[in-house]
């Protein structure tokens, strides 16, 4: 991680010199350099092949398909942005979106405010931390599959573990399945489970890195653990709530084994994310052209998200 | 030793050969070797399947191949949530299987759009006198074969006798012209509803998923159609298409059925059913080996409920070839040969399916497991007429899917009237062929 020249510039004490960066030569870059420069580029170069094979192109074949009415079969027929201006009038295109837009507005800080609270808790003197935090990791370790097949046996509204508990509380059962705000829900908890110990980790790594010595001297200047923790903790964190934003969010965008297997998109569009709506229109409804499309509209929301955040986070690249 | 710049660079161009050499030689997929057509002789064969089917194909091959000497068959057996984005990937790669196993409702996807062989210059004259007509018509396309018909399964009632004899209900309807009337259904499943715990519900339909096909079943019992006769427009609305939508979505209004056996829950009917949550359960022949293993209660089988006329859903698959083939005459030795009456006899019985060839549906089958069942199964698979099959074989029969999801859920779940209902369906699968 790079260090940051405008605090490093702030804080030299009037007077005293900074030393100045290394000249180049007036003959331009040195001979090395320049074998240096050729020798990376040449390293790089089966890394981005791969890039370019698997990313870049099949980009550019969506983007391609994506101006095109298909059938599934054979080639499509160009139909320039009809696909575009169609998803305007979709309604299960906006409700998906809506969706989506909830869902990441629900997972991410919840996953990421779970994750902190594990991690804080988990890095100081738990008695059997070391079996909390496998615990906790344990989720990552499972497939989003198997992750929604055990959702399915939580929430099963006739026979799952949930309702079998609040019955057995005297509550009344939850349509988990076929109530529209307790399905999405079920996809929220589920999700939140999975994601959790991911978040931890990051911050677990994150906190480690944080010195003894600032804790102390916060606490040698009065503050208390709350002040600590706000003011010291949090902010030395960064980075690493910098990358959980961009992951989580990426990840809430591009959810879709939990709902394809947990809901399936219902009841009546309820739980219908994004990928799953341009699932079911490129692989049932075989409309691979108006998927596509859908496709490339999730790439720009994810890329200007990306970009926004990267140019309005000031503490991206202070410590790791 | 701490390592220098160049030995760090050479070690990490090193670890990235393997990496390099990967990109330039493309990474083979298992799929490639078990699904393009190769040497002469050879017939590659796509299939998903559960043992007892894959038995029974494996058994129809080996005879096969017993039969005509040097004709090797190579049976690529893959998952069935693979089986259908893998082969439309290798039609579009050009690298497809010689035949492969496709649901009716699918095989117009593929048909209609060019993909299959047209077997009518390959197969012997009088070759489509040996199915039944419903069958026979399920694999055209434009009036031509595009397939063989290899087995069907169509649903009937399953039910639990004591959750049935717990509401007195102690006699079902032992023959097809029996079938309860759809009112009398209904007066069952109401008579259970009284005499069950909340927690148990008297059925659920099986029109989960693509099931979606099988609420078909109601709309032809009231005598109606989805598509015109030349099936290039929607005649769904009609009397009995708001009839359908009008008495099926009385079953969740009435709580006859559980909440969550709509037609997009994840919730499959068979599995209310296995785990005792509900007493009858529409399903098809294939659910009698797992039922038999599964379940701790004595069941049995019944015909579903009849309006104007007894109905079913065309269920079952079809075997197809691509258009491709090296060898047309040799791939249709082989379909000619599965479809033979002892071939087909032994998959059907071993794998609990209903044939599709009429001598068989005459002379009746007997289910390895529990036959005393078959007749039932196969008595109501007789209810099924071509011009119901013959719809289902349309070409746009996947956008119709996604059309009849969309429109029931609203109808089942969000209480969207039937008129409404009807209306839409018919603007939605209007729009659907015409694309």
């Amino acid at each position: 991680m790079s260090a940051v020249p405008a605090a490093t510039a702030a804080a030299t004490p009037p007077g005293v010199s900074t030393p100045e960066p290394p000249r180049r030569g007036r003959r331009g870059p040195r001979r090395g350099a320049v074998t240096e420069a050729l020798a990376a580029y040449g390293f790089l170069a089966p890394g981005l092949a791969l890039l370019a094979t698997f990313v870049f192109v099949p980009l550019a074949g969506a983007a391609a398909l994506s101006l095109q009415r298909t059938n599934g079969f054979g080639d499509g027929v160009w139909v320039g942005l009809d696909n575009y201006a169609r998803l305007f009038t979709d309604p299960v295109f906006w409700r998906a979106t809506l969706n989506t837009v909830l869902f990441t507005l629900v997972v991410t800080p919840g996953s990421m405010a779970l994750g902190l609270g594990a991690a804080v808790l988990l890095n100081s003197v738990l008695p059997a931390r070391g079996l909390f935090r496998s615990v906790l990791i344990l989720p990552m370790a499972v497939s989003g599959v198997a992750t929604a097949l055990i959702g399915v046996l939580v929430f099963d509204q006739n026979s799952g573990f949930a309702n079998a508990v609040l019955r057995a509380l005297g509550l009344p059962g939850v349509d988990w399945q076929s109530g529209g705000t307790a399905a999405f829900v079920t996809v929220v908890l589920v999700t939140l489970w999975w994601r959790t110990g991911f978040n931890m980790l990051i911050y677990l790594a994150g906190l480690q890195g944080v010195g003894r010595e600032m804790i102390e001297a916060a606490t040698l200047d009065g503050a208390g653990p709350w002040q600590r923790f706000r003011y010291v903790i949090v902010p030395m964190l960064g980075p690493s709530s910098f990358f959980l934003v961009i992951m989580n969010v990426i990840y809430s965008f591009q959810v879709f084994d939990i709902v394809f297997v947990l809901t399936g998109g219902g009841p009546r569009n309820a739980t219908t994310v994004l990928v799953t709506y341009a699932y079911d229109n490129g692989f049932v409804t075989r409309d691979q052209g108006y998927a596509a499309t859908i496709g490339v509209f999730l790439l720009v929301v994810s890329l200007v998200f990306t970009a926004l955040r990267w140019r309005t986070s000031r503490t991206r690249d202070l410590v790791g | 030793m701490p390592l220098t710049r160049r030995q760090l660079l050479t070690a990490a161009g090193a670890a990235s050969a393997p990496l390099a050499l990967g990109a330039c030689g493309g990474f083979s997929t298992s799929g490639r070797d078990a699904g393009a057509s190769a040497a002469p002789g050879t017939v590659t064969f796509t299939t998903w399947g559960t043992d007892s089917e894959l038995a029974g194909l494996r058994s129809a091959i080996a005879s096969f191949e017993q039969a005509n000497s040097g004709v090797k068959v190579t049976l690529n057996a893959v998952p069935y949530e693979q089986m259908f984005t893998t082969i439309d990937a290798q039609l579009q790669a050009g690298k497809a299987p010689d035949v492969f196993r496709v649901p009716y409702y699918t095989f117009g996807s593929y048909a209609g759009r060019g993909q299959l062989l047209d077997l009518s210059s390959h197969l012997e004259s009088g070759f489509a006198d040996r199915f039944t007509p419903q069958a026979w018509a399920a694999v055209q396309n434009g009036g031509k074969p595009y397939g063989v018909p290899h087995h069907t399964d169509t649903s009937v009632i399953l039910y639990n006798k004591a959750l049935l004899e717990s509401a007195g209900v102690t006699e079902v309807p032992t023959r097809l012209e029996d079938a309860w009337t759809w009112q009398e259904f209904e007066a069952v499943a109401k008579r259970l509803r009284e005499n069950l715990p909340d927690d148990k519900w008297p059925f659920a339909y099986n029109w989960q998923g693509n099931g979606v096909t099988r609420w078909l079943s109601w709309l032809f019992e009231a005598d109606g159609r989805f598509l015109t006769d030349d099936l290039t427009a929607a005649a769904i609305d009609s009397d009995a298409g708001r009839a359908a939508v009008e008495f099926t979505q009385g079953f969740f209004r009435q709580n006859l059925v559980p909440q969550n056996s709509s037609v997009k829950s994840s919730t499959y009917a068979a599995d209310l059913w296995y785990s005792g949550t509900t007493a009858m359960n529409f399903g098809g022949a294939f659910l009698v080996p797992d039922a038999t293993s599964t379940v701790d209660f004595e069941w049995g089988v019944t015909f579903p409920p009849r309006d104007a006329r007894s109905a079913g859903d065309f269920g079952g698959n079809a075997l197809v070839a691509t258009k491709g083939v090296e060898d047309p005459a040799l791939v249709a030795k082989f379909l000619d040969h599965v479809t033979q009456k002892q071939p087909m006899a032994d998959f059907c019985a071993g794998a609990s399916l209903l044939p599709t060839r009429a001598d068989l549906v005459q002379e009746g089958i007997e289910f390895t497991v529990r036959p005393e069942l078959s007749p039932v199964f196969v008595a109501q698979a007789g209810a099924v007429l071509p011009q119901d099959s013959g719809q289902v074989a349309s070409p746009s029969m996947s956008a119709i899917i996604t059309v009849l999801k969309d429109q029931l859920e609203e109808a089942f779940v969000g209480d969207q009237d039937a008129a409404t209902t009807v209306r839409n369906l018919a603007d939605g699968i209007g729009a659907a062929v015409a694309r």
